[in-house]
This record gives C-alpha cells, sequence and structure tokens, in this order.
C-alpha cells in the first residue's frame, strides 16, 4: 500500500538536519575567547577611565550577545555553525561566558569569522532559533521582557564629567525593536595564524583557538563620539543607540 | 511511539538532502502512523482575507501541538501565583479579552494599565499589542508572562513547571515527536492555538464572500458611512491598515500612556496607538488601548465630540473650517453600528475547539 503524504514537520526536520550537519568529517574544534579591553589594556570593572569627552567613568557590568557564527573558509567558501546553538552572551563578570567552544568544525584552513552582535531581529524567532535562547538571554537580564526583544549590549558604571562633578551612573542599553531600529550588526574579523606565512588552521583532535579583542572604549570614541553627559539613560534610543552600534561594529579585532 | 520516532527519523533524514526544507513530500510505504497520531490542522485562509503575515510552514499547526497550546493557555501554571492563565484575561466568549475589567488584572489582584486585546485573527497581523511592542506572535507571550502585572513569571521558571508535571513531558513528545521541553516548543504551541484563532464566519464576512447573505437597509448604509468615515484607518476586511494612529484621545494622567513612542523613541510616535481590527467589536467592550468607553454609541460619541487636540493628532480628523471631530448625525452613528455588528461572529465565538472545557 503506497501513499503520498505531505510531511509538514519541518521543525523536526531542521532540527535534525542541523544535528546531521555538525556530523562532518575530521570534525575540528574552535575556541573562541572573547577579551574586554580598554584601548591596549585588559578592562577591569570598577577600574576609572577616560573617554575623549573628557568623562571619567567606570564599567561596573557589561555584557553583549553573540549570534550567527560563520567562519570562511580559505577557499572563500563558509561554515555556518547551527544557527540555534550560535546564541552566547559574553558577560566580563562570568570567566566562563567569555569562552565559547565551537564543535564540530569541519577541519581545513580559514581565514576569518563573521558574527552578529546581538539578534537579528529581522529573522523570524523559529527560522533562527532565537526562541531557546530567551531562556538564557532572561537568566542573564538580556531580555527586554517588556517588548519580547533582546539587549544586544548592556553597558553600566558611573561617571563624572566637567559639569557632573558627582559621580553619577550611566546606563547603556542596545538592542533592536522590532524592525523600526535595528541596531544588528554583523562583525568580520580575520583569524590569525601564528606566524604570517602559516594558515589559520583548524584540525581534527586538535583545539585552534583564537582570542578577540572587544575595545569598549569604541563605544564611546569610535566613528563617532558619544558624549555620557549627553545622555546618560540610553535604551529606547533612535539617535544614540544605531551610533553606539556602528561604534561598536569595529569596536572587535582578533588578537594577534 | 518507538515507530513513530523511527519514521520522523527518516522524514529528517530524507529531509536534508532537499532543497527545500518547508515542504518535504515523501512518498514511503507505512508512515500512515505520523498522519493518524498527529495530524496536520486544515488551516487555510479564508478567502476574502488578506495575506498570511505568520509563516506558517514554520509552525503548521498539528492536532497534538494545538492541544498542547491550548493546555498551555489555558494553564495558571504560566503565571507565579498559579491562577492567572493566559485565558484569565483572554476570555473566549468576550472575542478573547477581559470582559469586565477596563484594564487588565493580572496575579495579585494587580492592575496593568492596557485593556487586555481580543485574539482572533492573529496569523495576519504585522505586529502585537497597542504599541506593536512585539513583532512576532511566537515571542509575543514572553510580554505577559513576564509582566509583574500579568503573570509575574520567568521564561525559564514555567520551563522548570511544565517539566515537573506528571502530564506535559508526554505531551510535548507527541505533539514534536521526541522527548523534549523547551522553550520554542512551548511557544510554537502557543502560536498554533492562536494560529487557528481565524474568525472569519461573521454576516460581513458572507457578505463580502458574495454567500447569498443580504444586509439591512441599515446595516448597508452604515457599511457606505464606514468606509467614508472610518476606513482610512479602519480599512480593509480586518478593518485595520496596522499603522499606529493618534485618534484624539485624551491623556489620562493616571497611566500617562504614550503609546508607540515607547518602542521607538520617536516624538512622532507619541499617543499613537495601533488601529484595531473591528472584528467582533460589539461584544469586546469595553473599548480603546486603556477600555475608557464602555459602549460603541461612547466610541461614536467620541468621533464627534471628544477627540482633543494634539500634535500627532491624524489630520483626517482637523476639518476645513479647522475645528476637529468627525461629522456624523446621531442617525448616522446608528447606522454605523448596525454595520458593525454584522462583524459578530458567533461560529468563533461558540467554537467549542478553542473552549477550556
Ligand atoms: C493580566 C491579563 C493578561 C494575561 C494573563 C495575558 N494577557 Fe495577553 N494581553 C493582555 C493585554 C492588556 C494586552 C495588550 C497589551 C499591550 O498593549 O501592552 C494583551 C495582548 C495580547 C496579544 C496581542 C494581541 C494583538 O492584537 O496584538 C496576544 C497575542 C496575547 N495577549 C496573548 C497572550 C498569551 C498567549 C497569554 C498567556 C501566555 C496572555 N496573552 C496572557 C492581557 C493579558
Ligand atoms: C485616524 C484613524 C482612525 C479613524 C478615522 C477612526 N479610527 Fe477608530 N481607532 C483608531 C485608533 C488608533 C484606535 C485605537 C485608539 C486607542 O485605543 O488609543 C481606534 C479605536 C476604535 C475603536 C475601539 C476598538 C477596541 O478594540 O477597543 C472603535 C470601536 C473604533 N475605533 C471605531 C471607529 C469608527 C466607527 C470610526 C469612524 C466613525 C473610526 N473608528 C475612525 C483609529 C481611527
Amino acid at each position: 500500500m503506497k501513499k503520498t503524504f505531505l510531511i509538514l514537520l519541518a521543525t523536526i526536520a531542521i532540527t535534525a538536519c542541523k544535528e546531521d550537519e555538525t556530523q562532518v568529517q575530521n570534525p575540528g574544534t574552535l575556541n573562541l575567547t572573547f577579551e574586554n579591553v580598554i584601548d591596549d589594556t585588559t578592562l577591569n570593572l570598577g577600574d576609572s577611565y577616560i573617554n575623549s569627552s573628557s568623562e571619567t567613568y567606570t564599567i561596573n557590568e557589561l555584557k553583549y550577545i553573540i549570534s550567527n557564527i560563520t567562519l570562511t573558509r580559505k577557499d572563500g567558501t563558509l561554515e555556518i555553525y547551527p544557527q540555534d546553538e550560535s546564541y552566547f552572551v559574553v558577560n566580563e563578570a562570568d570567566a566562563n561566558s567569555k569562552s565559547i567552544q565551537l564543535n564540530g568544525i569541519e577541519a581545513g584552513d580559514y581565514t576569518a569569522i563573521t558574527f552578529g552582535f546581538g539578534v537579528d531581529p529581522t529573522k523570524y524567532p523559529i527560522e533562527s532559533g532565537t526562541l531557546n535562547f530567551v531562556p538564557t538571554a532572561e537568566e542573564t537580564g538580556m531580555l527586554w521582557t517588556w517588548s519580547a526583544g533582546f539587549k544586544f549590549i548592556l553597558l553600566e558604571g558611573d561617571y563624572t564629567s566637567q559639569t557632573v562633578t558627582e559621580s553619577s551612573p550611566y546606563l547603556i542599553h542596545v538592542g533592536s525593536h522590532g524592525a523600526n531600529l535595528d541596531n544588528y550588526r554583523d562583525i568580520t574579523v580575520a583569524l590569525e595564524a601564528a606566524s604570517s606565512n602559516t594558515d589559520f588552521t583548524i584540525a581534527e583532535g586538535v583545539n585552534a583557538s583564537q582570542t578577540i579583542l572587544f575595545d569598549v572604549s569604541k563605544v564611546f570614541d569610535g566613528a563617532n563620539t558619544i558624549s555620557i553627559d549627553n545622555k546618560p539613560d540610553i535604551q529606547v534610543d533612535p539617535v544614540n543607540a544605531p551610533l553606539i552600534a556602528t561604534n561598536i561594529s569595529t569596536a572587535f579585532a582578533a588578537q594577534q | 511511539m518507538n515507530k513513530l520516532l523511527h519514521i520522523l527519523g527518516f522524514i529528517c533524514f530524507l529531509s536534508c538532502g532537499s532543497d527545500n526544507e518547508d515542504y518535504t513530500l515523501i512518498e514511503e510505504e507505512g508512515i500512515e502512523d505520523t498522519q493518524s497520531e498527529n495530524p496536520l490542522l486544515d488551516f487555510s485562509v479564508p478567502s476574502n482575507f488578506p495575506d498570511l503575515t505568520y509563516d506558517v510552514s514554520q509552525n503548521p499547526p498539528t492536532e497534538k501541538g494545538f492541544e498542547l497550546g491550548k493546555k498551555l493557555f489555558y494553564d495558571g501554571q504560566l503565571a507565579s501565583d498559579g491562577v492567572v492563565s493566559c485565558g484569565f484575561c483572554h476570555i473566549q466568549s468576550f472575542a478573547f479579552t477581559h470582559h469586565t475589567h477596563i484594564t487588565s488584572h493580572g496575579v495579585d489582584g494587580l492592575i496593568g494599565r492596557r485593556n487586555a486585546q481580543p485574539l482572533h485573527n492573529m496569523a495576519f497581523m504585522n505586529e502585537f499589542t497597542w504599541d506593536g511592542a512585539s513583532t512576532f506572535l511566537d515571542s509575543q507571550p514572553i510580554i505577559p508572562i513576564t509582566a509583574e502585572v500579568e503573570m509575574n513569571e520567568t521564561v525559564s521558571n514555567v520551563l522548570n513547571k511544565l517539566r515537573d508535571d506528571p502530564n506535559y513531558p508526554a505531551l510535548f513528545a507527541e505533539a514534536y515527536g521526541s522527548e523534549g521541553i523547551n522553550a520554542e516548543r512551548m511557544f510554537k504551541s502557543l502560536s498554533q492555538f492562536m494560529l487557528m484563532m481565524v474568525s472569519a464566519n461573521s454576516k460581513y464576512d458572507k457578505w463580502e464572500r458574495g454567500e447569498s447573505i443580504t444586509f439591512s437597509e441599515q446595516e448597508e448604509d452604515g457599511r457606505v458611512l464606514f468606509q467614508e468615515k472610518c476606513a482610512s484607518c479602519h480599512a480593509g476586511t480586518l478593518q485595520t491598515d496596522q499603522s499606529y494612529r493618534n485618534n484624539g484621545l485624551p491623556l489620562d494622567p493616571q497611566y500617562n500612556d504614550m503609546g508607540r513612542t515607547e518602542v521607538t523613541g520617536l516624538t512622532d510616535d507619541i499617543r499613537k496607538f495601533k488601529v484595531p481590527s473591528l472584528r467582533n467589536i460589539e461584544i469586546t467592550f469595553p473599548y480603546m488601548h486603556d477600555g475608557r468607553l464602555g459602549t460603541l454609541e461612547d466610541v461614536l460619541d467620541f468621533y464627534t465630540d471628544g477627540i482633543v487636540q494634539s500634535e500627532t493628532l491624524d489630520p483626517i480628523f482637523t476639518k476645513p473650517s479647522g475645528s476637529i471631530g468627525l461629522e456624523m448625525t446621531a442617525e448616522e452613528k446608528s447606522k454605523i453600528i448596525e454595520f458593525l455588528k454584522t462583524l459578530t461572529d458567533t461560529d468563533f465565538l461558540n467554537d467549542q475547539s478553542f473552549a477550556e472545557f
């Protein structure tokens, strides 16, 4: 008895596919480490730093979301890490959160890594696998519960300026708000091989590793200058949030 | 069950080889079981309706998925007090709104600032809530689950409760073909339940589809007047162009609700709210985002006499003379109301498949 069925159980199929895809031949592992810095020095929560607007600021809390990881092979083809396993919260206060282990990467030579800052708000949540990231985002305070959205970066601390002489709190929460305010950014950094005449190789059984530096000072001083005093509370901000997102898009670099 | 899992495994295997992830045509012997154990529900777009906004291929409603969604919808465990379910505020016989309350009541009797919206034809909406804070139906329930004045819970804790529940693990497995309770499955089930809430059997629908229904003279006059006075915003088959507008309600200092601007941060959006669908409007009182108007008569009186000026007031309300409000006689108002009553869909309101018991 032969029967034809239109099977729409897409999710099951897709989930299973993702599991299959990770079973590549000669899978290798890439350990990514995120290191938050101010200019060239390792960030210390609570230390004072100065921005170009002559404001002295501390960072008491720093978290951001990394997503949608893709590696570029030497031949230009892409290795797309399973999207629904591709959401991470990097929290300065939690050392574990700063290293991300990517398993099941096809062995080979790679030139670059691309990742998302935040969560791509244009993608359908089922398609992009963000729904299962909700509990993590919630537990780390990165869920904008009132809008069912995500904070892409949470940066909080205290500051003084020429006009604000008493240490005062500032707060920067940049995320997306529907399709109107899209602060998601794709960021690509080159992978750095041990020496300039070798390739960045991921091989079976060997853990390749790469440290990615996030220069937090660029939040204030990148392509755009953000004075804290100008707006010490940036949340749903159609003017400043995109400026900050643009600054952040050039704040990541591979450690040489 | 084992057999079902095997079959699903096979489907997955096949679909990986295919370029089309959404639909996979399978021709194989012995997979009747998937069909009989968890058949797809018939989700079809009524012929007079606009295009779907929800991508149903990502989450096709199945019998078990829908039943699970319904159980979740009526389950107080989604709230911190174990009582305030989605269905507590969204009551079917009032088109899934909260009739007896002006603004919503949540856990511990806490009162929200907004009127619970009716739930119907969600699969055709671009954005959700009065200010469009939520872009996707699948993630919208995060808002009520976590809001202090609504269910005051966390998504993680709801999932823990469901995992510890004697019934849910099996229900999730039946609906999704494998063990495991996670956020995606929970939200998908709630969506499946809400997707099926299509209200398309009102007198108006039958008239639109040409199903040998005639409007009374009053209703027909009302329809024409509605087209003239109201349809610039309440446009189309669902009576909404899905834009955000300021229809001139005076600001209530108790809530100071600024509407859409809270989502976009734009001053242009101050005091704008989503143009609501007027489906089942006869029974979804009280009206407006804060439920301030009790009857449809009040609503029409508001449109002629109650509109207040403000910077973002929709220009349509400013008459050539410079005064504001819509021009309607008492007779015209009652005709419009007669027309609005043709939007009531008793089949939907009484549909047992959505009922708690
Ligand atoms: C305490 C009462 C309350 C509870 C409980 C509640 N809601 Fe609501 N619901 C509301 C209110 C009020 C709104 C309008 C919110 C706004 O505009 O801010 C709403 C809006 C919605 C909308 C948007 C409708 C539209 O047309 O845009 C959906 C969908 C929805 N609720 C689904 C749910 C689901 C699913 C649950 C359970 C997880 C739930 N609600 C629980 C009161 C409630
Ligand atoms: C400029 C656009 C616009 C026009 C014209 C307009 N409305 Fe509205 N209407 C809205 C908006 C926006 C809301 C929601 C306002 C709020 O709650 O803040 C609304 C709300 C309503 C509601 C309450 C719905 C609910 O679910 O609570 C009714 C009923 C209604 N309008 C009927 C009418 C009628 C009848 C007319 C014509 C006489 C009309 N409207 C003209 C924009 C408009």
